[in-house]
C-alpha cells in the first residue's frame, strides 16, 4: 500500500477564499485609474491566482520533481512563443 | 481489491507516476494551444492598444467576474472530489465531482447568455459588426480574439464536464479506492488547467481599461 499526502479540506477552503479575495482585488484596482500599472497589477494577481491553483489544487507544492519540470517547461515554451514574437512587434510600432 | 499495475511498472507508485507526467506532458500541448492565441493577442494588442481599452468596456463586466468566481469555485470542489477518491469516501466524490460538473454548466449557461447580448450589441465580427470611427478595425480585432479565445475555452469546458460526468459513473460503480484514483486525478488536472486559461482571459478581455 502506497501513502499519498492528503491535505486538509480547510487548505483547500482557504485557497478558495485567496482565490477569491484575489478576484475582488483586481476587479477593484482596475477601477482605480493608475495608468499602465492597472494591466501590471491584474497580472501580476493573474499569476499569483495560477500559481495557487497549480500549487495547490493541482498538487504542484507536493509532486515529484520531474513534474514540476513538465509543468514549468509548459509556460517556458509559452514565454519563448510570445516573447521572441515580441522581438518583432515591439520594434515595429 | 488491489491495483492491476500493467507489466512495463515495477509497482503501481511507478505506475501512477507515470500518468501524472502524461497527463502534465499533454497539459503542456494545451498551454501551446492556448498559448497561440494568446501571442496573436499581444501582437494586436500592441498594434492598437487604444482600441483594446475601448473594446474592452464594451464586454460584460458583471457576467464576466461572476462566471470568474463560478469557476474558481468549481476548482475546489474538484479539489475536494480527488481528495475525497484518495480518502475513499465515493458518496463524498460522487457529491463533489457532480457539484462540479453542474458549475461547468452554469458557467457555460453564463457565458452563452453572454453571447446573445454581445449579439445585441452588435459585437459579433462576420455576424453583425457595427462599429465606426478611427479604431473600429481594432475593436473588431479584439472582438475577433474574445470570441476565439472564450470559444475556445468554452469548447473545454464542454470537454470538461463530459469528462467529470463519465468519472460520477465510474465513481459510482465503484472503480475507485484510496489506491488507485488516477482518472479522477488526470480528470481534475484537466479541470484546473481549464481553470487556469481562464483566470489570464478574465484580466485581457475584460479589465483591459475600467478606470
Amino acid at each position: 500500500m502506497i501513502s499519498h499526502p492528503v491535505p486538509a479540506a480547510a487548505t483547500y477552503v482557504l485557497v478558495w477564499a485567496a482565490l477569491i479575495g484575489l478576484l475582488l482585488v483586481t476587479l477593484g484596482s482596475a477601477y482605480v485609474p493608475l495608468g499602465w500599472l492597472n494591466s501590471a497589477i491584474n497580472l501580476a494577481i493573474a499569476v499569483l491566482k495560477a500559481l495557487l491553483v497549480a500549487f495547490f489544487f493541482m498538487h504542484l507544492r507536493s509532486a515529484h520533481y520531474m513534474l514540476r519540470i513538465a509543468a514549468a517547461a509548459g509556460f517556458f515554451w509559452l514565454a519563448i512563443l510570445i516573447g521572441l514574437s515580441l522581438t518583432d512587434f515591439m520594434v515595429r510600432y | 481489491m488491489s491495483v492491476i499495475v500493467a507489466r512495463q511498472f515495477d509497482d503501481a507508485e511507478q505506475q501512477r507516476n507515470a500518468s501524472d507526467l502524461g497527463m502534465w506532458v499533454f497539459l503542456a500541448t494545451e498551454i501551446l494551444f492556448f498559448g497561440g492565441l494568446f501571442a496573436a493577442y499581444v501582437a494586436t494588442r500592441l498594434h492598437d492598444p487604444q482600441a483594446f481599452a475601448m473594446a474592452s468596456r464594451l464586454t460584460n463586466i458583471t457576467l464576466g467576474s461572476i462566471n470568474t468566481g463560478v469557476l474558481l469555485t468549481s476548482s475546489l470542489t474538484m479539489a475536494l472530489a480527488v481528495r475525497a477518491t484518495k480518502l475513499g469516501s465515493r458518496r463524498a466524490a460522487t457529491a463533489f465531482l457532480s457539484t462540479t460538473a453542474v458549475l461547468g454548466v452554469a458557467f457555460l449557461a453564463i457565458k452563452f447568455t453572454e453571447y446573445a447580448l454581445d449579439y445585441r450589441g452588435h459585437l459579433v465580427p462576420v455576424l453583425d459588426f457595427a462599429h465606426s470611427g478611427p479604431h473600429a478595425g481594432g475593436i473588431e480585432n479584439f472582438f475577433y480574439l474574445y470570441f476565439l479565445m472564450t470559444g475556445l475555452h468554452s469548447l473545454h469546458m464542454i470537454i470538461g464536464i463530459v469528462v467529470v460526468a463519465v468519472l460520477v459513473g465510474m465513481n459510482r460503480r465503484g472503480d475507485f479506492m484510496p489506491e488507485y484514483f488516477t482518472p479522477v486525478e488526470l480528470g481534475g488536472l484537466y479541470w484546473h488547467l481549464v481553470d487556469i486559461v481562464w483566470i489570464f482571459l478574465y484580466p485581457l478581455l475584460y479589465l483591459v481599461s475600467r478606470a
